[in-house]
């Protein structure tokens, strides 16, 4: 707009045109009347004059008479009267009519009529006396001495008119002071008033002005309390940023906290920035923040893309430990008549929400886990699962009361002990292909695999175990309530389809099956093809506590045997064998009641040399024993506990904690066992069980 | 005032037609369909569209190598980046190439059509 808008000085504007229109009234007015005054002055000046010419012609006119009456010449005088007449008349003219004169210094100046009744009244009435005296004085002429009698005649007219006019001119000059005193009293009272108004408008202003000033000091007073409260009320973290990353000096008292620290005004946000987040999102963010401040971005569709939405910050909190926090930083552009002058950065810490999310993420997945576990225990037989699950009760249970046991016996036969238990249970687990089992007795087993081998394990190094086993009991009752209730389901009473008829010699006994199920899937994770093979007596036949020994013992021997036997199928091409490694495994029953069993696989045997090496790796010999010993020693070395030939730890093997469960178990059982291996060719284990004394109690 | 050209660069066929049938309703004429930067770069200087969307991986040309060709071609044209939000940090190069806006795959139509809003919308006080 082209127009002026006054706004709020109108007031203001107003006032000071005012208050100058008013000055210079005053001045014209002062300027007029005081050229007046400086005229009356003449006039005042003429008049008093006027008075003294009235009382020299007088004197003149005697002289005249008094010098022609002794014969005397009397010419100077005469000349004197007619100047004195001129001077006078003039004067008296211009007064009446305006017009000029002479002035005192003998200049001719201009007279203005006297504006004013009174005077003109004393003008005219001394007008009708000096008309006659002038026509008599004129009448003498301006030559020459005047005769005796014309003397006489003037001085008698002279003396007849002198005091008339000479109170005439008097009361003309004392008019005309008059008149001049007024003038000057008007112009004091015009001088006084306007000097009042001036200072009155000037106070108006005064007034005006302060009551703005503090009214909007009163404002901005108001709204700098307000937008205090605000910054330190907020729980959010507030700040302004200028294109050259600085802070600005105003931010929320929250925004310390968030940040962690309190020097912030004027700071450089990114310096800030530089320790909580890696330098590649900090370099993200300096070019999201530098996009901010160009207005041809679109701020909405640029959002997405802030790298500080979700910032991880990790913080030392005293004892070395640490505290993770997220921080989240949103950016809204600040525009100044159009302008973008800053970014408001709002900082939020929003560690709850996330951790929040975090536990909703991982409840989910428990229910899927739980979901998972259904699925694995529906596929495993309900009275496989009753025993295992007895079985791994049990096994619990031996481990609690070993670690229980107050030094009883040396803490590395404590540990080696638990470890066999733990090992078989994490085999049996994998064998029934629960996962859910097999995984923590897994990471049971590493745990206890770091404390093998060492020599002082003190009581709270022990703690750990105790921690997993307490997960591992939860586990197993869990497992435990959804097998019972997945038998609810299913009704306790349940109607078997009829068995298909097939040849007896063909069916597969349900133990067989599982043997090879579980070579397979220790074949598929070791990349590895094997098939296993049984033959012999029916297990059933034999005692409860024989089947479910050598089930173990397969169990553990499989494992064995696909780890550490059966080479990967190229190899075995190479070596001109079937690339599916086989494995046979054969039972039979002692006239005693008890058992014998065969175990025998195509792989690459016993390597003497590896297991030199492991068993001086486990610390069961030094390096010149090793080289000394007879190969059947070193032979019997992989029934020790520790000794493994593998290198890697796995869910499988690794730890040569399977054969010295086996051995164990024999012991147990009072059997014996022998191995036959032929390098590259085969590895044969040969078991014998005799009859268990319950079984004997049974028969008897 | 006549429809606005747009044209539409992305090497998957599927994305290409969902632009272009949530666009089409926005009142978009639909100068060309481009698979790669090259592509759409040929397109761009037959048609001379009014706005774009532009995927960022493409094989040929990426989308930040065509952003800068077409950017160096013509200050006007409106750029949207339509791309998977794997890396923050190539599609804050792309902006800074010359692209305004951008839009995190997978997107809806109302999202998409919000977005082109957004991108149309007079540069000014908002």
């Amino acid at each position: 707009m082209l127009g002026f808008d006054l706004g709020k000085y109108r007031t203001m504007v107003v006032s000071i045109a005012l208050f100058l229109v008013l000055d210079l009234g005053v001045l014209i007015l002062n300027f007029v009347i005081s050229s007046e005054i400086d005229k009356d002055a003449v006039n005042i000046n003429l008049a008093g004059r006027q008075r003294m010419l009235s009382q020299r012609m007088a004197k003149t006119a005697l002289q005249i008479e008094a010098r022609n009456a002794q014969g005397q010449p009397s010419e100077k005088e005469a000349k004197e009267l007619a100047q004195a007449h001129a001077t006078f008349d003039g004067t008296l003219n211009a007064f009446i009519a305006g017009g000029n004169t002479l002035s005192g210094a003998g200049k001719d100046i201009h007279v203005e009529r006297i504006d004013d009744a009174h005077a003109q009244a004393i003008l005219a009435e001394a007008k009708g006396l000096w008309t006659p005296f002038s026509t008599a004085v004129r009448g003498l002429g301006d030559k020459g001495a005047p005769s005796p009698e014309a003397a006489a005649g003037i001085a008698r007219q002279a003396e007849a008119v002198n005091l008339s006019l000479l109170k005439l001119m008097n009361d003309l000059t004392t008019r005309c002071e008059q008149l001049s005193s007024d003038k000057a009293t008007t112009l004091r009272m015009v001088q006084v008033s306007g000097i009042t108004l001036a200072t009155i408008n000037f106070l108006i202003i005064l007034f005006h002005f302060l009551r703005h000033l503090r009214e909007s000091d009163r404002l901005v007073e108001k709204a700098r309390r307000e937008t205090d409260n605000i910054l330190q009320t907020t729980q959010e973290g507030l700040f302004l940023l200028d294109d050259k990353f600085a802070m600005g000096t105003q931010h929320s008292k929250a925004l310390a906290g968030i940040i962690g620290t309190d020097r912030i005004a004027e700071q450089d946000f990114l310096a800030i920035l530089r320790p909580m987040v890696t330098q590649k999102t900090l370099d993200t963010a300096k070019e999201y923040i530098e996009l901010l401040f160009q207005p041809e971005i679109k701020e909405k569709l640029v959002a997405s893309l802030n790298p500080l939405n979700h910032v991880e910050i990790h913080q030392a909190q005293g004892a070395g430990e640490m505290s993770t926090r997220y921080l989240q930083f949103g950016f809204n552009r600040v525009r100044e008549e159009g302008r973008i002058t800053h970014l408001l950065v709002t900082a939020n810490d929003i560690t709850r929400r996330v951790k929040l999310e975090q536990e909703l993420k991982a409840t989910e997945e428990r229910a899927k886990g739980q979901m998972g576990m259904l699925v694995e225990i529906l596929q495993v037989d309900p009275s496989d699962m009753h025993r295992f699950l007895r079985a791994a009760n049990e096994g619990l249970g031996h481990i609690n009361n070993h670690l229980m046991e107050q030094g009883g016996g040396k803490a590395e036969q404590k540990i080696n002990a638990i470890y066999r238990i733990t090992h078989r249970l994490k085999g049996d687990a994998g064998a029934l292909g629960l996962s859910m089992l097999a995984t923590p007795f897994h990471e049971l087993e590493e745990v206890l695999d770091g404390l093998r081998g060492r020599p002082n394990v003190t009581g709270e190094e022990f703690l750990p175990i105790t921690v997993h086993l307490k997960a591992l009991f939860e586990q197993l009752e869990t497992v435990g309530s959804a097998v019972t209730r997945i038998a609810q389901m299913r009704g306790v009473v349940t109607v078997e389809p009829p068995r298909p008829q097939i040849d007896p010699a063909e069916a597969v006994p349900r133990v067989v099956s599982q043997w090879q199920a579980f070579t397979r899937q220790i074949a598929d994770r070791q990349q590895r093809q094997v098939q296993l093979s049984y033959s012999g007596i029916d297990l059933q036949k034999l005692a409860p506590v024989l089947q479910e020994s050598i089930n173990s013992m397969v169990t553990q021997f499989v494992r064995n045997a696909v780890v550490h036997g059966i080479e990967p199928p190229a190899e075995r091409r190479a070596r001109g064998k079937p690339e599916s490694g086989r494995i046979a495994v054969y039972v039979s029953q002692r006239e005693d009641g008890g058992a014998d069993l065969s175990f025998r696989d195509d792989g690459k045997g016993l390597s003497i040399a590896k297991l030199r090496e492991a068993a001086v790796r486990a610390g069961k010999l030094t390096a010149e024993e090793a080289a000394t010993l007879d190969h059947r020693r070193i032979v019997a070395l992989i029934f020790e506990p520790g000794v493994s030939t593998r290198e890697a730890v796995d869910e499988d093997a690794g730890r040569g904690a399977g054969l010295d469960a086996v051995k164990d178990m024999i012991a147990r059982l009072g059997g014996t066992v022998r191995i036959g291996s032929t390098p590259g060719e085969y590895c044969h284990f040969r078991i014998s069980l005799p009859a268990q004394p319950e079984q004997l109690a049974a028969a008897a | 005032m006549t429809a606005r050209k747009l044209l539409i660069a992305d090497d998957s066929n599927i994305v290409r037609s969902k632009i272009a049938r949530a666009l089409g309703q926005h009142g978009l004429h639909i100068v060309g369909l481009a698979a790669n930067g090259r592509e759409a770069l040929e397109l761009f200087k037959a048609t001379r569209p009014d706005v774009l969307t532009m995927d960022l991986t493409m094989p040929e040309m990426d989308g930040i190598e065509c952003i800068r060709a077409i950017r160096a071609l013509d200050a006007k044209v409106r750029i949207l980046v339509v791309s998977a939000l794997s890396d923050k940090g190539t599609a804050i190069q792309a902006l800074k190439q010359g692209a305004q806006g951008f839009l995190d795959k997978p997107f809806t139509e109302a999202e998409l059509s919000d977005a082109i809003g957004e991108l149309l919308e007079e540069t000014g006080n908002g």
